[in-house]
């Protein structure tokens, strides 16, 4: 692996009486890379050092990772299995016993061989989650389809990256997060940023963001909000939430107007070019301007910039795939590179920020209800054949393809999925439109949650069973570069909490179902079965062996054998993954977001993170320093919004949406559209945003539409001192 | 080789990792000793770090009645030494950026020693060694020359430069926000 101007070499500060554990962090896709401290006499975890020879990261980490290690031995520590006879308490946290994993088995195993003899076997369903290993990740679709033989699994990543892999999807034929590596990042001559509040949201990218401006560079920055890495961008497009497609159909149109397209490149590998023209042409900066709110100029300005760069990347989130319309953005952003020819080359092409730790590996290998290992589909028979020998069942005994993440609430709410398996992830703050959702998990005659604390949503099981930190375990995770990098265990489970691979064997044993799975005694044995399932897929991870992964300091997919060092760089020979080995340009009308500002709900509401917290807050919640820097939500409002509501800085108003309401602190800041109000996502209970959003799912993604609704506000002085 | 600690203030994006770390160095009792400050909350996110600059002739120490704050042959001006701080805090109010802290419990000063238990092995301070941005690096001579070069320091930085914005010089180097200020473009 190349190392870049940043490396240095420096040795580890060594601390009497302690061993370092190379690994990487639990938290976002950036993987950064870290040494966990483990004391020696005690063989516990009990502090971090840099990990300065990682080459993606370099030793950095956000406050997150510094202090991720506090996880382990955390005082929130499951132990034992939770057991609550009482449902009546359900969403709450009270009546819980602990209990043996004999029994908590029993009990799992009894109830749900009740439901699926009086229901049938659909009438289960696997809620699972990208914030653990390839591995587990792997298993936990095999054991929704081979242990409990249900058609209904499904995952976090929906609400994550499923937009992203969809638009590439359709315009690669192949979904890799990034096209190249990310030690190409800061080489390159233009940074177009959609969507992404960087700075907060994947830290450690940014020493190689300012390093494209010190090196002269142009950084662009589409957002509606002017986030940290927006404030020193040459260009800010400050647009409304929800009118991305606009934006970036206007981009493509002033890149062939201008005489930026490459229409050799065009021609030679790519289709589409003619329909997507048509379509985009309607995108003048004024026309561009009255949708999306940005100034004509900055519009052509960008383009410009993005024309003339001899190398750029076009980078984008959840910003832009958190909408109804997610993939048509990922795709229709994925047009510039393609009618520019800045794809398939060092230093060019296209990447998302992926959300989760292994927002990549985990979505391509089997936990998605329409997916199989490999990125293989459940509707093409030869890729179900191909698993089936794998698995050693019969096609005929491999469930159909299920439904979305939050479909399944729905079919919870309508008592065809009368049973929850949930693990690594906590929807009951997640998920869209939460007093819905809340009510389906209540409503479940059985849940069982894993999970290494009590969250949210293990308020509502019947069973918690204690799984284990990622400090605790090891295997594979995919990065947001695609590179496949190993996480190692550095010390042993803490009480009687277990791996979720060990979980999902011993539970498919008891189910009866152990001959495909009493085989897999350790995680390496997991892995092995892996990558042999994933062989031939498009996502190959056939030939990333451990022994490679460090080696190599990570393999990026596909690797296809174990001659083969990988492919860091996608597309280098300009064949794309579509049959005739050419990239789509797709043509994408313009849909504004599924719920447009009204008289009664005025404003539009988005959401997003912190730099102290990841996801629902159900880990970083819990660590003091966390805590201390970010310890409740609040709303962001501009200047002038909250003179015409008079309202004052940090003062609480009731935030309110057609599906719900929560009360905020206010938080006044120019740094946002005045047209926008915005909120952080990590809080549960009363204080979850998603009490508000809108559960519009995009067609193809089925991404619900966090970063956008209509909203209302109103003051509430009664409140003031209630909290 | 003698490094510096360089500060960018304009890199900040007030994530906050360098206090995090800052707890995580050996002798640092789990508190940080630095700041972040927002600079103007209200209107603009922008902050910047405040770690102490380690003044070549520290008023702090200069303050102290009973000679508790060493200076080391690197220049790293430690902590209060427990055993002579009498808790005056005159160094408290002495320092012209408020850096040392105090400790009501103890009766004692604590302020950043630029780790010194892993700089004086070569090793990076914390808070530069996990600094996302690279507003916090650790620099050699050479690497703070090319800076200098690059940023026309002697506008931006504390080292005893014409238009000098700090008072005396310090052996941590910084540069105010505004590098990019007449940045050549690539194109």
């Amino acid at each position: 692996m190349p190392k870049d101007k940043f490396f240095k070499v420096i040795a580890n500060k060594q601390h009497p009486n302690e061993e370092l554990v190379p690994t990487h962090c639990s938290y976002c896709g950036m993987q950064c890379g870290m040494n966990l401290r483990v004391d020696k006499s005690t063989n516990k975890i009990i502090g971090v050092e840099p990990r300065y020879d990682w080459p993606v990261t370099l030793g950095k980490m956000c406050p997150k990772g510094v202090t991720a290690y506090q996880q382990t031995n955390h005082d929130d520590r499951l132990l034992r299995p939770l057991i609550r006879d009482d449902a009546s308490l359900k969403g709450t946290k009270e009546g819980f016993r602990e209990a043996s994993w004999d029994e908590a088995y029993e009990l799992i195993v009894s109830k749900f061989q009740e439901l699926q003899g009086r229901y049938g076997k659909d009438s289960l369903s696997v809620f699972s989650g990208v914030s653990m290993t390839n591995e587990k990740c792997y298993l936990t679709g095999k054991f929704a389809r081979v242990a409990l033989q249900t058609r209904y699994i499904d995952y976090n990543g929906r609400f994550c990256m499923s937009s992203a892999a969809a638009g590439f999807l359709r315009s690669f034929g192949v979904d890799r997060g990034s096209t190249l590596p990310w030690t190409d990042l800061h080489e390159t001559d233009c940074l177009f940023i959609a969507g992404s509040n960087t700075a907060e949201c994947h830290p450690t990218s940014m020493f190689r963001v300012w390093e494209v401006q010190n090196r002269g560079g142009y950084l662009i920055v589409a957002d509606p909000r002017e986030t940290p890495i927006a404030r020193r961008a040459d260009i800010h497009l400050d647009l409304r939430p929800g009118t991305d497609l606009a934006l970036a159909n206007c981009m493509v149109n002033l890149l062939i107007q201008n005489g930026y397209a490459d229409e050799q490149f065009v021609a030679a590998h790519t289709n589409g070019f003619e329909e997507m023209k048509e379509i985009v042409k309607e995108f003048t900066p004024e026309y561009t301007s009255e949708i999306t709110g940005v100034a004509p100029e900055k519009l052509i300005r960008a383009a410009e910039i993005y024309g003339k760069a001899p190398n750029a990347v076009v980078m984008f989130a959840r910003g832009i795939e958190q909408q109804h319309k997610g993939a048509d953005n990922v795709s229709a952003y994925t047009n510039m590179c393609l009618v520019t020819g800045k794809i398939g080359r060092p230093k060019a092409g296209v990447a998302t920020f992926t959300g989760q730790g292994n927002g990549q590996g985990g979505r391509e290998h089997g936990q998605k209800s329409d997916l199989l290992p490999g990125y293989r589909k459940l509707t093409n028979p030869k890729h179900v054949e191909e698993v089936c020998k794998v698995w050693g069942i019969t096609p005929e005994e491999m469930p159909q393809p299920g439904v979305s993440a939050y479909e399944m609430f729905e079919l919870m709410d309508q008592k065809t999925i009368r049973g929850l398996y949930l693990l690594c992830s906590n929807p009951a703050v997640s998920a869209p439109n939460q007093n819905f959702v809340r009510e389906a998990l209540r409503n479940l005659d059985f849940m069982v949650c894993a999970d290494i604390y009590l969250s949210e949503s293990a308020e509502f099981a019947d069973v918690v069973l204690p799984s284990v930190t990622w400090s605790e375990d090891e295997g594979t995770v995919t990065n947001l570069e695609g590179r496949i990098i190993k996480i190692n265990k550095a010390q042993e489970p803490i009480g009687e909490s277990k791996p979720d691979w060990q979980i999902e064997v011993e539970l498919a044993e008891r189910l009866g179902r152990g001959r495909y799975f009493s085989h897999l005694k350790t995680a390496k044995d997991v892995a092995d079965e892996f990558r042999l399932a994933s062989k031939g897929g498009y996502a190959d991870y056939y030939g990333a062996t451990w022994d490679k992964i460090e080696k190599q300091n990570g393999v990026f997919w596909p690797c296809r054998s174990e001659e083969d060092p990988g492919t860091p760089h996608m597309f280098l020979d300009h064949q794309f993954y579509h049959a005739d080995g050419k990239a789509k340009l797709c043509a994408l009308p313009y849909r504004p977001p599924a719920e447009e500002p009204c008289e009664q709900y005025p404003l539009r509401l988005t959401t997003g993170r912190v730099v102290y917290h990841y996801l629902s807050g159900n880990q970083t919640r819990r660590i003091p320093f966390l805590r201390d820097m970010c310890p409740e939500p609040y709303v962001e409002i501009h200047p002038e919004t909250a003179a015409l509501y008079n309202i004052q800085h940090e003062e609480v108003v009731r935030l309110y949406t057609r599906r719900g309401e929560a009360w905020y602190k206010v938080k006044i800041i120019e740094a946002i559209r005045k047209d926008t109000v915005f909120v952080p996502y990590h809080f549960g209970h009363e204080q979850s945003i998603n009490l508000l959003t809108i559960p519009a799912l995009d067609p193809m993604s089925r991404m619900p539409e966090f970063k956008v609704c209509a909203a209302q506000l109103e003051k509430q002085p009664e409140r003031m001192n209630a909290r | 080789m003698k490094q510096h600690l360089y500060i960018e203030m304009d890199n900040c994006i007030g994530c906050r990792s360098c206090l995090a770390a800052c707890t995580q160095c050996g002798g640092h009792d789990e508190r940080n000793r630095n700041y972040v400050y927002e600079v103007n909350p209200l209107v603009t996110r922008q902050t910047i770090p405040l770690m102490c600059l380690h003044c070549v002739n520290p008023a702090c120490a200069r303050s102290c009645p009973a000679q508790a704050i060493q200076i080391t042959e690197e220049g790293a001006v430690l902590s209060a030494l427990v055993e002579k701080c009498i808790g005056c805090q005159n160094c408290t109010i002495a320092c012209p950026y408020g850096i040392p802290k105090f400790d009501e419990e103890q009766n004692l000063m604590y302020k950043c020693d630029l780790c010194y238990d892993r700089t004086k092995e070569g090793i990076p301070p914390m808070c530069a060694s996990v600094c996302p941005t690279n507003t916090l690096q650790w620099v050699t001579e050479e690497e703070l020359a090319a800076k200098k070069a690059q940023h026309k320091l002697g506008k931006w930085t504390a080292s005893h430069q014409p238009f000098e914005p700090l008072e005396g010089e310090t052996n941590v180097k910084i540069s105010l926000p505004g590098i990019l200020q007449g940045k050549q473009k690539l194109f």
